[in-house]
């Protein structure tokens, strides 16, 4: 009897702690959206509001009519749009074909280049900003959307693969060889094996490499002379000014901003359940 | 850190040496061929700036000063290796990453293993977990600057409130532990994605194989899954220490570095010698110096480097 209560009591204790840590984790994004629907005397009253007392669309129908400084919001959207899928899309076949090449095939420097994928990740990009902008600038990349592509894979691609790596090398070499004795050619055993059991790597890589591209701020800051080419995160500037920030129009353009990154997590996290992987091998 | 004589990587050397199939040369070419695109493009992308970097850290420049572009050798870095908040940022840098990735991985393990079982509202409860991460860093910074943190508003001392606990002004008496604190908020998801996606790699053949041995799920858990978990445990903390050591956001947006020189790391330091000094040959210098010592640190504290030359043979 007395395990039973210990394990029943033990497990109300993990739950109240997941919930805690549920709760710490979500406050701040729960803060950002009930700010967004906030009126302005809600906002700025100096009482803890939680929910707001009236709900108000106001600041998010002034950035999608208004837009922001002079340009549409669905501009920014746009070009945020361009250069984050562009860069995940051309980043993750190029990361999932090195990533293979690297765990799977000896070669001379093999080593060295993993580390110096490494090392470029490393280096902090404060340092790398100036060096790279004259760079594009030379290579005629400078305000246009393919330069931040290709800048964005240069910053995603060492990271991708070196993930992307660890999950390669854990599939056991032998399912390969079976298949290849099994008579399956090399890219059959590619496509067949070794990509489903890849695939979760493969998604949590894209979320990450999408996110970062999303949310990336100085390259594209330095890179865009135009306002018209301006990514969210730039755009979200506008609104902090000198005299202090507009935290309805900041709160409700984060909103917005977070809303395609949580789709894009939705849309792919379905793919990491183990019941696909556990199935492709066994069909 | 020489390579080994290269053998053929697939046959494992001596190992299987009675297997027919050790590949002739153009085999083994016809079968790299593919992937060499992908290793060609990643070398030029990735080293080029990387090069520009080096390059800049040997030369004075200053922006403001339009003057020419002169090698000087390694007066770039005397002069950051002599400067006194050089060495500052450097050591909080290192207080700030090691307790980040500490808490951050811990944290991720347990929520990993924990959402890896099935349970009503997982999928809910996983995007929850996962929503820090989503939120841009500068947009994450403000709300824990303001959410969180504020003394006279902010959700942690009501919460303290609740135990009786005086408020606190977190930023400023505790600014180390404010930054370490809203670091692990937003980083812990990231490890705990990639132990979940380590967890959901396993193959299922040897959990199901240790089942029908009799293995209780707590020995299973100790030696199959942990050693599984192990490299992407590892790969968590080299990856995490790698962009926490980045972090700028937060320092920029919530303490700007202060108290004082309290919070001020490299990627902040770097800045303001970039920004506020102008100064591009030394940033470039500080850029390479960050860097020899991530190098250094991996190699010592994580031996994830050596490890990749055996495990993978």
């Amino acid at each position: 009897m007395r395990a039973v209560a210990g394990r029943r009591s033990s497990r109300v204790a993990i739950n109240a702690a997941a919930i805690a840590v549920i709760v710490f984790s979500v406050f701040p994004v729960f803060w950002m959206v009930s700010t967004a629907l906030k009126t302005n005397e809600d906002i700025f009253t100096t009482d803890i509001v939680l929910v707001p007392t009236s709900v108000t669309w106001a600041h998010f129908r002034e950035i999608f009519t208004e837009g922001i400084g002079n340009t549409s919001l669905w501009i920014y959207l746009r070009n945020s749009t361009v250069v984050a899928l562009g860069a995940v899309l051309f980043g993750s076949a190029a990361a999932l074909l090195g990533a293979t090449a690297v765990a799977r095939f000896r070669f001379r420097f093999r080593a060295s280049f993993l580390i110096m994928l490494l090392i470029v990740q490393m280096v902090p990009h404060e340092a790398l900003l100036i060096p790279l902008f004259v760079m594009a600038r030379q290579a005629g990349l400078t305000n246009r959307l393919l330069g931040l592509v290709i800048i964005n894979v240069a910053f995603t691609l060492p990271f991708a693969i070196w993930m992307l790596r660890t999950f390669v090398a854990a599939v056991p070499r032998e399912l390969e060889e079976a298949a290849e004795i099994d008579g399956a050619s090399r890219f059959r055993t590619f496509v067949s094996i070794l990509f489903p059991l890849v695939a979760p790597g493969l998604v949590a890589t894209s979320i990450f490499s999408f996110i970062t591209v999303w949310n990336e701020f100085i390259f594209a800051f330095t890179l865009m002379a135009d306002e018209s080419g301006y990514t969210m995160p730039v755009a979200l500037r506008w609104f902090i000014a000198r005299e202090g920030i507009d935290w309805g129009g900041v709160m409700a353009t984060s909103t917005v901003m977070t809303i395609p990154v949580i789709i894009f997590f939705l849309f792919v996290q379905r793919r990491m359940v183990s019941g696909l992987v556990a199935g492709a091998v066994k069909g | 850190m020489s390579a080994p004589p290269v053998v053929d990587g697939r046959a494992g050397g001596a190992a299987a040496p009675a297997r027919s199939t050790t590949p002739t040369a153009v085999e083994r070419l016809k079968r790299r061929i593919p992937l060499l695109p992908a290793l060609v493009l990643t070398i030029v992308l990735t080293q080029v700036p990387l090069l520009g970097t080096v390059y800049y850290s040997f030369h004075s420049r200053n922006l403001l000063r339009g003057d020419a572009i002169e090698f000087v050798w390694f007066a770039n870095y005397a002069d950051i290796l002599g400067d006194e908040h050089f060495r500052t940022a450097v050591l909080n840098t290192v207080v700030l990453t090691a307790s980040t990735v500490t808490l951050s991985i811990a944290l991720g393990v347990a929520l990993a293993v924990l959402l890896d079982k099935a349970f009503l509202g997982r999928s809910v409860v996983r995007t929850l977990l996962i929503t820090p991460f989503l939120v841009m860093p500068a947009v994450a910074a403000l709300l824990w600057k303001h959410a969180m943190f504020d003394p006279v508003y902010g959700l942690l001392n009501w919460f303290l409130s609740l135990v009786g606990v005086g408020p606190i002004d977190w930023i400023s008496e505790l600014p180390m532990f404010s930054i370490v604190l809203m670091m692990t908020w937003q980083w812990t998801p990231f490890m705990m994605l990639i132990v979940l996606a380590g967890l959901q790699s396993q193959s299922p053949e040897v959990l199901e194989a240790a089942k029908v041995d009799g293995a209780r799920a707590f020995a299973t858990f100790r030696r199959i899954t942990l050693p599984h978990l192990r490299r992407f445990i590892e790969l968590g903390i080299l990856l995490g220490s790698i962009f926490i050591v980045q972090t700028f956001d937060a320092i920029f947006l919530i303490t700007q570095g202060g108290p004082g020189q309290a919070t001020m790391n490299l990627p902040y330091f770097i800045y303001q010698r970039t920004f506020r000094a102008f100064e591009v040959g030394e940033s470039a210098a500080a850029g390479v110096i960050v860097v020899a010592g991530t190098i250094v640190i991996a190699i010592f504290a994580l031996r994830v480097i050596l490890n990749l030359f055996r495990e993978e043979g």
